[in-house]
């Protein structure tokens, strides 16, 4: 009942937020290297992609150029393709949430003295590494689409998509902890994400949709991730970062992220509380 | 060490604004270098317990102090100190036994050299030290039970919760675990609470505290438990189960006294000072055919519990163990 009893022999030890999040990302990409399925997919799916890319690429498919200006639809629709891959890759990684919950490993860690920050980083970390290896088979196919771009534009877009995927997996963190089952998850999240892919600039410009259809396409997030990821295709860093339109995409996408973040760590803070009690 | 204090934890039930308590006003103090048995009935709350003092929900009312620190106003002091093994399991499948245990033990900002001797040093009780690069979900369930105590260890906690540890393992893997935790405790001092149900493994304890619907009935260590009962116990064996059953209600009619069935057993509280010979007698009278032997013994902790709870025939959750026919 006095002071705290210190622990004979042994001290206590606490990990920094830092070695938490590593340690807990690294065991996420070890099980998924440890389930072949998972593993086969996410390498088959951009490989498929590669395909698609390829049959776009024949003169048959692209016979007018596309509406857009001088580019091709398939050079158009490359850095949609690439933001769908890590958006789909992010978001789903984080049902891996609702299988450590199920299994009783995430009881394990919440009873860990680690920040609640490195419970959010961890998983965050973890479906981005998982998201990048896919993208960057699918970066692969650059040279063959046609663009001509430097060292500096390949660095801005993989940076590019690595924000994006933390968005998505913070995303899909912050839904997947109040969901029950995996099944439910899958539905609520096609039923949002397919919506925000639609009307974020992927499949179609901004400036041919129509009135209604671009104010909407202003207030997704995805949209001005969208202008992010395409800036570089067309010019190199310092061009970029010259471009107003470029930094204000910069701008909304950096508060997102870390709202997102932010979400997710006060949804981990806040624990489970008893009903009051009835009686006086 | 623990200080529990007006602890009282109510569930949510679906849409209805009445809850299901679980624990309601639970007082306990649990002295630093103390192994303490948690016993109660299913649905007694021990987990709910358990939840709370692992800092993962908040209480309706009442505190909890964790070696000084408030466990609700500073969780990650009060979480630093603690090991815990919940009842349901928490490994990770997909990983190795090494892996689940490193992964542990980073989580306590452990690495290198500390990391791998605490590791070899949390299995050595257990007959794992050559499984570890085996994935946990090879492991039968007896051994993964194994891990996951030994993942409790890794953090050299000064207090060690234990949901239930020891289901699932067999009597040689009980016993040795047994054997770690009373070293831990006391070449570590450590401080254990753990819940169990088999009360051979508290009679080595210190307390004994015994939890129903939600409230403590009883703290105290095995012996004055046992003394406080101050009554002996009629124990009638028959060949099996059912037959106990069925003589429950003719053995309790006849000896005038109220019985309760505990597997094969027919048990019976002796009043005060009461003689056994005429019980003994009337007993061999009547049934001798059907029963396999009839004795007198000590109250053994299973007795005080079936008092306390009132744990009626055949309700007792408390399978007796063999030896515990042979005490008298
Ligand atoms: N998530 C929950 N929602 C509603 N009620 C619950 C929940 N978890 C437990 N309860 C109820 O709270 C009471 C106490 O449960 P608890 O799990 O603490 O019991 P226990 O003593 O651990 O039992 P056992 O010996 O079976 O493990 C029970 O009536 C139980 O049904
Ligand atoms: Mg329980």
């Amino acid at each position: 009942m006095t002071s705290p009893t210190p622990f004979a022999g042994t001290p206590t030890f606490r990990a920094t937020t830092r070695d938490a999040t590593l340690a807990l990302a690294r065991r996420d990409l070890l099980r998924f290297v440890r389930q072949p399925a998972r593993l086969a997919g996410t390498l088959g799916q951009p490989l498929l992609f590669w395909l698609v890319l390829g049959a776009g690429l024949s003169p048959s498919f692209d016979a007018g150029t596309f509406a857009g200006g001088g580019m091709t639809y398939t050079e158009y629709f490359y850095p949609g393709m690439l933001a769908m891959m890590v958006l789909f890759a992010s978001v789903f990684s984080t049902i891996t949430l609702i299988e450590d919950r199920d299994q009783g490993f995430l009881q394990g860690v919440m009873a860990a003295p680690v920040s609640r920050l490195s419970i959010v980083m961890g998983k965050v970390l973890g479906g981005t590494m998982v998201a990048m290896i896919q993208a960057s088979i699918l970066l692969l196919a650059i040279p063959f689409m046609g663009f001509h771009i430097g060292p500096g534009s390949v660095v801005m877009i993989v940076v590019t998509l690595a924000v994006l995927s933390v968005a998505c997996t913070g995303f899909g963190f912050l839904v997947a902890w109040s969901m029950e089952s995996t099944a439910g998850f899958h539905g609520v999240m096609m039923l949002v994400m397919m919506p925000l892919w639609f009307l974020s600039s992927a499949l179609f410009p901004l400036e041919s949709a129509p009135a209604i259809l671009k104010g909407v396409m202003y207030v997704n997030p995805f949209t001005w991730a969208m202008i992010l990821l395409r800036a570089p295709f067309y010019g190199g860093p310092l061009e970029c970062f010259a471009d107003t339109r470029y930094l204000t995409a910069l701008g909304i996408t950096a508060g997102v992220v870390l709202l997102i973040l932010w979400g997710g760590v006060r949804r981990v803070k806040r624990r489970e509380k008893g009903l009051p009690l009835a009686r006086g | 060490m623990i200080r529990i204090r007006g602890l009282s934890y109510v569930y949510a039930l679906g849409r209805s604004r009445e809850g299901r308590t679980a624990l309601d006003g639970l007082d306990l103090d649990i002295a630093a270098g103390t192994m303490t048995i948690l016993a109660g009935p299913n649905g007694s709350g021990k987990s709910t317990l358990f939840r709370l003092l692992s800092g993962l929900a908040l209480p309706s009312r009442g505190s909890v102090e964790i070696g000084g620190f408030d466990l609700f106003a500073a969780p990650a002091q009060a979480r630093a100190l603690l090991g815990v093994v919940f009842q349901s399991p928490a490994l990770d499948r997909h990983l190795s036994v090494e892996e689940n245990l490193s992964l542990h033990g980073a989580l306590f900002g452990l690495r290198g050299r500390v990391l791998r001797d605490r590791i070899r040093e949390s299995l050595s009780w257990s007959g794992l030290t050559d499984r570890l690069p085996d994935r946990v979900g090879t492991l039968s369930g007896g051994l993964a039970r194994q891990v996951e105590l030994a993942k409790a260890l890794m953090s050299a906690p000064s207090v060690l919760l234990l949901d239930e540890p020891t289901t699932g393992l067999d009597p040689a893997a009980r016993r040795s675990f047994l054997e770690q935790l009373a070293r831990l405790k006391r070449e570590r001092e450590m401080t254990i609470l753990m819940t169990s149900h088999v009360f051979s493994e508290a009679e080595n304890a210190d307390r004994v505290a015994i939890l129903s619907q939600g409230r403590l009935l009883a703290h105290d260590t095995p012996a004055a438990l046992c003394g406080r009962l101050g009554r002996n116990v009629l124990v009638v064996n028959t060949p099996s189960e059912e037959r106990a059953r069925a003589l429950l209600p003719s053995v309790a009619e006849r000896l005038g006294h109220s019985c309760v069935l505990c597997g094969s057993e027919i048990r019976l509280e002796l009043g005060r000072d009461e003689p056994p010979v005429p019980l003994i007698d009337a007993v061999l009278d009547s049934f001798r055919d059907e029963i396999t032997g009839v004795a007198v013994r000590e109250p053994t902790l299973d007795d005080v519990f079936v008092h306390l709870t009132g744990a009626g025939p055949g309700t007792s959750p408390f399978v007796p163990k063999p030896q515990m026919d042979l005490a008298s």
